[in-house]
């Protein structure tokens, strides 16, 4: 055995916990030669780093992702990219059924929880494509799709809350728009200059697809995002950041852009308040009065003679008691949804009030018990 | 509606047949090289969580710094995905493809940049922080080691770090040196010969 196979053997035997001393005494003659060696192999395992921290993974995993969603963007074409789906979705589908015939429905149940990044993560998202394919009744698809949409807004809420940083992909209406910062269905999504935009411009209110990675910091930095067609159906959240940020909203040169190139069928709900263009750039207040119908206490909307209100920055008087009168002032958020800020009840009652003391009346038409004839338009 | 079908479809389609492999086991090599092939964004997530951290702890082991060792081993991947694109990627293990590559990037940086002797740094930037004298001394004792192996050649270098920094075994190193077994042999005993021989020159 000649000099570098003895070392070999010792840096094994000290591997395995031996210490220098004890393994050189098994080779004598190369004691000499050895122990400096051996001392100096153990100062180069010293030197060996520990696993990069945990921020240094997730940055330049979102470096390298954007960088692989750029160069897959410049490598497909729109029109070979749809052929390409289609015959994936045919590969997939056959995948799923071949699953439900060798595994049954449990795998679907046990994947019917997870979030992306978890190993059956891709059986939920294929089955709910497979449940779409075969609902044939187009009312019952938009239905379906609509519960999908929710579900990416539920996981990336369990996303920020673990803190995971994984691709995904959620659709929703924007809200607000800064420089690289938008707000979409609740969701802060941060643009680069090496995120793929539409090339048309989207105005607040669009209906909007996301593909991206979820950061630390709550927010999903966009890979891609792409315009879809006025009227899809999303769901709609309401958003608890109470600044408004418009970029085009310096001046009120442009009123009507909002107005026309957000989705006319957006289903945001909407009160039927005295409504003046400049109403849309600068929040107006508009008071109103009705009945309280119902009230969602997990997103703070409650409804008042038929209208969707997002009380979660108001102030309140009284008890919210269903089918109590309330009256109250508000603003018609740019995203279409009526936020409240001051809101009183009176004692809960089964009809309305009719207490017409506020000369800024809006009109509730449509509230049957309540004939509050005398509104006024006040502009 | 045919939008999220279609949309989503591109994303969400191909997930099966990665997510049929990852119930099986949770990291497949082929499947993983099949994916990246197809710039698949999920085998390439999946690639980067299974050997960043090894790619990391080679390049930092190598240059002795945070931001350097981040920036090469980033770029790694991101040559990883050139490669796929050109079809000159790795075709069996991506590992030893990784492992060479990074080698290769610290060998250009190392070319481009003079290195400043450490020791003289650990003079400059005393730690105020710690005030364990065996912790001091580790961190003395590893600035001055890293200093004498900045000295060395790039092939004493790499199989140091692939031999102590990695952990890897004897034949482990020699299938990522692409040698033999008993040139490695001779290879480590001359590059931990030549460490001693320096941190003799730059230490105490």
């Amino acid at each position: 055995m000649n000099v570098y196979e003895i070392l070999e053997k010792c840096l094994v035997e000290i591997e395995q916990g031996t210490d220098v001393d004890t393994v050189l005494f098994r080779h004598p003659e190369f004691a000499d030669e050895l122990r400096p060696i051996l001392e100096t192999s153990i100062k180069a395992k010293d030197m060996a780093v520990p696993a990069p921290p945990a921020d240094v993974v997730r940055r330049n995993r979102a470096k390298v992702l954007q960088r692989a969603a750029e160069m897959r963007e410049a490598k497909v074409k729109p029109s070979s990219r749809v052929w390409f789906a289609s015959l994936r979705r045919l590969a997939v589908t056959l995948a799923v059924v071949l699953m439900l015939f060798v595994g049954g429905t449990g795998l679907v149940r046990a994947a019917s929880n997870t979030i992306p990044g978890d190993d059956l993560y891709p059986v939920k998202r294929t089955w709910e494509d497979v449940l779409v394919l075969f609902t044939f009744n187009v009312q019952e698809r938009e239905q379906l799709e609509f519960e999908h949409e929710n579900e990416r807004l539920n996981e990336l809420d369990e996303l920020f809350a673990e803190g995971r940083s994984v691709n995904v992909d959620f659709a929703g209406y924007v809200t607000r728009q800064s420089e690289s910062m938008w707000r979409v269905s609740g969701i802060s999504v941060v643009t680069s200059s090496q995120t793929d935009l539409p090339d048309e411009p989207v105005a607040i209110g669009a209906a909007v697809r996301i593909v991206g990675v979820t950061q630390s910091d709550d927010t999903v930095l966009a890979e891609r995002i792409e315009l879809l067609p006025a009227g899809s159906k999303l769901p709609e959240v309401e958003d608890d950041e109470p600044e408004i940020e418009q970029e085009n909203s310096n001046g009120s040169d442009q009123p009507g852009e909002d107005e026309s190139s957000s989705g006319s069928e957006n289903e945001a709900p909407q009160v039927e308040v005295t409504e003046t263009p400049e109403a849309e750039v600068q929040p107006k207040q508009e008071s109103f009065e009705g009945t309280l119908e119902s009230i969602d206490s997990k997103n703070n909307i409650w409804t008042v003679g038929g209208k969707k209100l997002d009380v979660s920055t108001a102030e309140i008087t009284g008890t919210p008691v269903i089918g109590a009168a309330v009256k109250g002032e508000g603003y018609l958020d740019p995203s279409g949804i009526f936020v409240v800020t001051k809101i009183e009840i009176a004692d809960s009652g089964s009809g309305g009030s009719n207490v017409n003391d506020n000369s800024n009346d809006n009109s509730n038409d449509n509230d049957d018990d309540d004939s509050n004839d005398d509104n006024s338009n006040d502009d | 509606m045919i939008y999220s079908v279609q949309a989503s479809g591109i994303f969400s389609l191909w997930m099966p047949v990665q997510g049929i492999v990852s119930i099986m086991s949770a990291y497949d090599e082929h499947g993983a090289l099949d994916g990246l092939r197809r710039s698949d964004s999920q085998a390439i997530g999946a690639i980067y969580d299974q050997y960043f951290s090894d790619v990391y702890r080679y390049v930092r082991y190598r240059v002795g710094d945070d931001t350097t060792a981040e920036d090469i081993a980033s770029d790694v991947f991101v040559r990883l995905l050139e490669a796929a694109q050109k079809r000159q990627g790795p075709q069996s293990s991506l590992k030893g493809w990784l492992i060479a590559t990074a080698s290769n990037a610290v060998n250009d940086h190392l070319r481009r940049h003079y290195r400043r002797p450490t020791e003289a740094l650990s003079e400059s930037l005393p730690d105020h922080d710690a005030n364990v004298h065996g912790e001091v001394d580790q961190r003395e004792q590893n600035r001055m080691v890293q200093g004498a192996y900045a000295q060395l050649t790039a092939e004493q270098q790499h199989v140091l770090a692939l031999r102590f920094g990695q952990g890897y075994s004897l034949e482990e190193t020699a299938a990522y040196l692409k040698k033999k077994v008993n040139a490695v042999k001779a290879l480590q005993f001359r590059a931990l010969a030549a460490l001693q021989r320096q941190i003799g020159e730059v230490g105490p």
